[in-house]
């Protein structure tokens, strides 16, 4: 008889799918379409090399890079992100968008490669007199 | 010529294909329905069942050479025709005819559709489709006694083979007893939980059907859906009081008929699928004994009381 009273009550309860194109909520950790931020990025590849479904593509060229990201073939596994030690990487917190033609969602980003940051000046270091045999006193070995 | 006509105007309009396939298309709609709004989903849109015959007839079937190919196509065929011409024997509008008999060309035609699933499964050579079909065999031996019990226990308290007939007389506890009878036997005869056996998806991908695709199977879902038309609508004509007026009846008709499939749907949603041997146990151990005791009071009646 549980059963019954089950149904009856999801009977007038409202369903739970929705009819497309709606989409459910996401929830508080959703890992959505991957975003990506030129102004961070320093070009390692890194992302690249995370990416077990072949989703980032990463192009080096002369003086500059191109990253493209095709979600058709992302996971959302999110490992690129977690690895990404610029943080140029993130994931939105929405449902991809819905779409219907092959690579319509691709994104690809040349960037110009940032100079190398300066070496930092050599200053002169103090001479350090060397140990004495026998320790200060009060000292502690 | 007046019964010529009167045949083919049932075949043909009412209760026959004109009517019978847009009611197909509802009744599966309705099952369908009410199963995902018990579940808690939002079920198909109304047209569905029309939208998934247009498309599947819209694609093509792979090539099958020899006479496996052939009788492959001709297995769906042969049971759309069946059901279609059970739903036309039905004696829905008052004093519509019918002839000494018609309940058992109506229950032989019934049969049909079930013998070609088991064909089919056979035809196609696969593995799924062969396991269906020795279920669909198995189940088919044994609700059929019951059913045919049921059926027959009603006929011999009435004292006719005639469906008009059967259906006009009124109706006696006894009666009744064979209507339970053959209201059990239906989600069997249409493969509804709990007794989807032949066809459950997760174990053998739909058993018989696995190798169909496109126009072929858009047939067997007609087919399907002219069997749920004629084995409530059995029932409906056995249950309905009779009306002289003809739109009265109609309405009668598809109310019991909608009522059935609903009290169906509710029993699909409710239960899981019972293995093959609790079922053949269930129909041969309980509602057999059930059958034979409605049979068996039925023929001392006639005879002795």
């Amino acid at each position: 008889m549980n059963i019954l009273t089950m149904l009856w009550t999801n009977l007038w309860g409202g369903s739970r799918t929705m009819r497309f194109p709606l989409r459910p909520d996401v929830t508080e950790h959703y890992r959505g379409l991957v975003t990506f931020d030129p102004a961070l990025c320093s070009g390692c590849a890194i992302c690249k090399m995370r990416c077990t479904a072949k989703a980032i593509e990463f192009k080096t060229g002369k003086g500059e890079f191109t990253w493209s990201y095709e979600p058709g073939q992302c996971t959302f596994c999110g490992r690129c992100v977690e690895g990404c030690k610029d943080h140029a990487l993130s994931q939105e917190s929405a449902c991809p968008p819905i779409y219907l033609t092959v690579g319509e969602l691709k994104k690809s980003y040349t960037v110009a490669r940032k100079p190398p940051a300066p070496r930092p000046v050599a200053v002169a270091q103090p001479v350090v007199p060397a140990p004495t045999a026998e320790p200060a006193i009060g000292g502690r070995q | 010529m007046n019964t010529l006509i009167t045949s083919l105007a049932r075949l043909l309009i009412f209760p026959g294909l004109l009517f019978a396939v847009p009611a197909a298309w509802f009744f599966l709609w309705v099952e369908r329905k009410a199963v995902a709004r018990m579940q808690g989903r939002i079920g198909p849109p109304f047209m569905q069942p029309f939208f998934d015959f247009i498309k599947l007839l819209g694609k093509t079937t792979p090539e099958r050479g020899g006479v496996a190919g052939m009788l492959m196509r001709a297995w769906p065929l042969i049971a759309v025709s069946s059901a279609a011409g059970a739903v036309g024997l039905l004696p829905v509008l008052p004093a519509s005819g019918g002839f000494q008999g018609d309940l058992i060309l109506l229950l032989a035609l019934l049969e049909m559709p079930s013998m070609c699933i088991i064909a089919a499964g056979f035809s196609s050579r696969s593995i799924f489709g062969e396991i269906g079909s020795a279920r669909e065999a198995v189940l088919s031996v044994s609700y059929n006694i019951v059913f045919l019990l049921a059926i027959l226990s009603i006929a011999a308290s009435q004292h006719t083979f005639s469906l008009s007939a059967l259906a006009q007389l009124p109706s006696s506890p006894l009666r009744w007893l064979g209507i339970l009878a053959l209201l059990i036997c239906l989600p069997a005869k249409l493969h509804l939980n709990p007794f989807s056996l032949p066809n459950a998806e997760q174990e053998i991908y739909s058993g018989p059907m696995v190798e169909y695709a496109g126009p072929e199977l858009a047939m067997w879902e007609l087919s399907h859906g002219l069997e749920w038309v004629a084995a409530t609508g059995l029932v409906a004509t056995l249950i309905a009081p009779q009306v002289t007026l003809v739109w009265l009846a109609i309405l009668i008709f598809i109310a019991i008929s909608f009522a059935i499939v609903l009290l169906l749907s509710v029993t699909a949603a409710a239960t899981a699928r019972l293995q093959i041997d609790t079922t053949v146990r269930f129909y041969w151990q309980c509602t057999l004994i059930f059958a034979v005791l409605a049979v068996a009071a039925v023929l001392f009646m006639r005879y002795v009381a």
